[in-house]
């Protein structure tokens, strides 16, 4: 084998480290991207029994973003077995207790279920904020595109800037401010 | 001299004046900076008319409007596609605690008003204009309480319109 197929085949086989910024992200929408990476289905050489799949480091997977009152209707049903232990917890309950229990449910569940699924969640690495060990951060490679983009704060906006920014309303000559005390 | 000048907004009713007031020498509704000064024996009080410091950042478009009679909105006259993420467009449509300002200030359609106003109720809720909030308001969106301190993002087709507004335009 020449040194070139050697290469090639390390870098076929090779498992990629991805990393997805998950704020302002949908969790369910971002899932279904993050599922094929997981799984290698972005790969030329893959077959559901050929281990294939790639490693993706989710970051900030608490600035996630629910569209509409999505927090506040969204549960999440937990059963530990015994009579009357049904719970459901709502979904900005169960975010303020763990910062990456959603994006983890919600990966879970859009992998599908077989026996690989266990497996293929272990190449997934959460984390609620940017602070990512650098073992980890030494590994990544690529970037998976962000779905939404950000939307960027009035108060994160430079004074400047909004001061020139071009103006599509004008006062009439008549308003009146709120008066000055 | 400093304690006698005052910035002090005054309004000047029409009708809030006897028969004999009826006649001004500048608009009577005008907002107005009125300074005081006194010099030896003599007190001069001036009544300037403040700009609203926009004019020279104004889209051409309006001035064209104002110029055929007609209705100026950012969708009908500038094809504009606004989102509840522009904040710097919505936030020209806001008092300074962050409310909507009435139709007859911001000079848009019905159909414009309602479609603004919900945006600006829009970009409050996902935390987006946290500067313009009234005084009592937490300002930073991950202070507040429970379920409004996580990132939400709204869809604007969601926006019910009146049937009858949507005939209009």
């Amino acid at each position: 084998m020449s040194i070139t197929q050697r290469v090639q085949q390390w870098a076929t086989f090779g498992r990629v480290w991805h990393v997805y910024d998950c704020s302002y992200q949908n969790p369910f929408d971002s899932a279904k991207v993050i599922v094929k990476y997981l799984k290698g289905m972005q790969k030329p050489i893959y077959h559901p029994m050929n281990d294939c799949g790639d490693h993706v480091v989710c970051i900030n997977t608490k600035q996630i973003a629910l569209p509409g009152d999505e927090w506040t209707k969204r549960a999440y049903f937990h059963h530990t077995g015994y009579p009357s232990s049904a719970t459901w917890t709502l979904a900005w309950e169960l975010h303020s207790k763990d910062p990456m229990m959603i994006m983890k449910k919600a990966i879970y569940r859009s992998l599908g279920g077989n026996l690989q699924r266990r497996h293929t969640m272990q190449r997934l690495h959460l984390f609620k904020d940017d602070k990512v060990p650098q073992e980890v951060l030494d590994n990544i490679t690529n970037q998976i595109r962000q779905l939404r983009p950000v939307p960027q704060r009035l108060d994160h906006i430079d004074q400047e800037v909004i001061d020139n920014f071009p103006k599509i309303m004008d006062y009439p000559e008549d308003y009146l401010p709120k008066a000055i005390k | 001299m400093n304690n006698l000048i005052k910035n002090i907004v005054c309004r000047q009713s029409f009708w809030g004046y006897p028969a004999a007031r009826t006649l001004f020498t500048t608009p009577a509704t005008r907002v107005k900076h009125i300074e005081i000064s006194q010099e030896k024996d003599v007190v001069t009080v001036r009544g300037k008319t403040v700009e609203s410091g926009r004019e020279q950042l104004l889209v051409p478009q309006i001035k064209e409007c104002a110029r055929n009679g007609e209705r100026f909105c950012p969708e009908c006259s500038l094809g504009l596609d606004i989102k509840h993420t522009d904040v710097l467009i919505l936030s020209q449509y806001v008092r300074s605690d962050g409310c909507m300002l009435p139709r007859r200030v911001t000079g848009l359609c019905k159909r414009q008003q309602k479609k603004i106003g919900t945006m600006v109720t829009m970009a409050h809720k996902a935390g987006l204009m946290g500067s313009l909030k009234p005084a009592n308001c937490k300002k930073d969106p991950e202070k507040r309480y429970g379920f409004k301190k996580f990132n939400k993002y709204f869809f604007e087709d969601t926006i019910k319109l009146p049937r009858a507004i949507c005939k209009q335009s």
